[in-house]
């Protein structure tokens, strides 16, 4: 990639040092009703995730009382909250901390 | 096509069960005096995404939360509809018959009997793992729900993995 030879407007340059936007998460949590496998399933279908990422995202959910399932855009997380939340899973949507 | 349908084995008088709590929970989604606000189980349908942000945790729910709840009574007409036969059908209360659920319904049935498990876990107070007593009767039918689910997601998944 090139760099354009001109120095940049000093707004610009205010711009530059701006921290990068940080990722969006999206987050399960454990609740005492929704059946593992279900949850498994759930991850397995609407993810695409595998049977073994699906399980492992499932017992971190389980014994750590939540997880980051997805991270990305914070309007692809919120639709996939919606998802989640027709599942009847427990999903919030959070902005990352780094 | 065998591998186009998954077969919930059920006795008759199961299926007319099913059937008449999915009639109440239709009720209760399409009741417009019942709202989230008002009705627990409602709330925990309509999940808030925002716990730490007010405002953006209202904007989520005014956006997503009429169409949630019409999804789940879009979802719950599918089943209702696949329990007819249950209802229809004379013969013994024990007699065995199968819901016959087509690939496309699968996950109609699924969200549907999650959906009636949290509304009645909301109404028995079921908050922890502890909040669970098995030889408490009111917690017969949230049991139950739950074996037939289970049965139901293994049944899926026994057709999808190959033999």
């Amino acid at each position: 990639m090139s760099a354009p030879m001109v120095l940049p407007e000093s707004d610009e340059a205010i711009g530059a040092q701006r921290t990068p936007a940080r990722p969006w998460q999206l987050v399960v949590w454990d609740d005492p009703v929704n059946l593992m496998s279900y949850v498994v399933r759930v991850f397995r279908t609407y993810f695409g995730y595998s049977q073994e990422v699906a399980t492992r995202l499932m017992l971190s959910v389980h014994n750590e009382g939540h997880a980051v399932v997805a991270t990305g855009p914070r309007e692809t997380m919120e639709v996939h909250a919606q998802a989640m939340h027709d599942y009847g899973l427990w999903a919030t949507v959070r902005q990352s901390d780094d | 096509m065998n591998d186009r349908i998954v077969l919930l084995p059920l006795a008759r008088f199961e299926g007319r069960h099913l059937a008449d709590l999915v009639d109440q929970f239709l009720a209760l989604l399409t009741d417009t005096d019942i709202g989230p606000d008002a009705d627990p189980g409602l709330r925990r349908l309509t999940p808030d995404a925002y716990p730490d942000d007010e405002e953006a945790s209202a904007e989520f729910a005014r956006a997503t939360a009429d169409d949630l709840l019409d999804r789940r009574a879009a979802d719950a007409r599918v089943v209702r509809a696949g329990l007819q036969r249950f209802v229809d059908g004379a013969g013994d209360d024990a007699d065995p018959v199968d819901a016959v659920i087509a690939d496309a319904d699968l996950d109609a049935w699924l969200r549907t009997l999650t959906a009636l498990r949290l509304v009645i876990a909301s109404r028995l107070g079921i908050e922890t793992d502890a909040d669970h007593d098995r030889d408490d009767p009111r917690f017969g039918v949230y049991d139950w729900l739950g074996y037939r689910l289970e049965g139901l997601i293994e049944a899926a998944e026994a057709r999808e993995t190959p033999a």
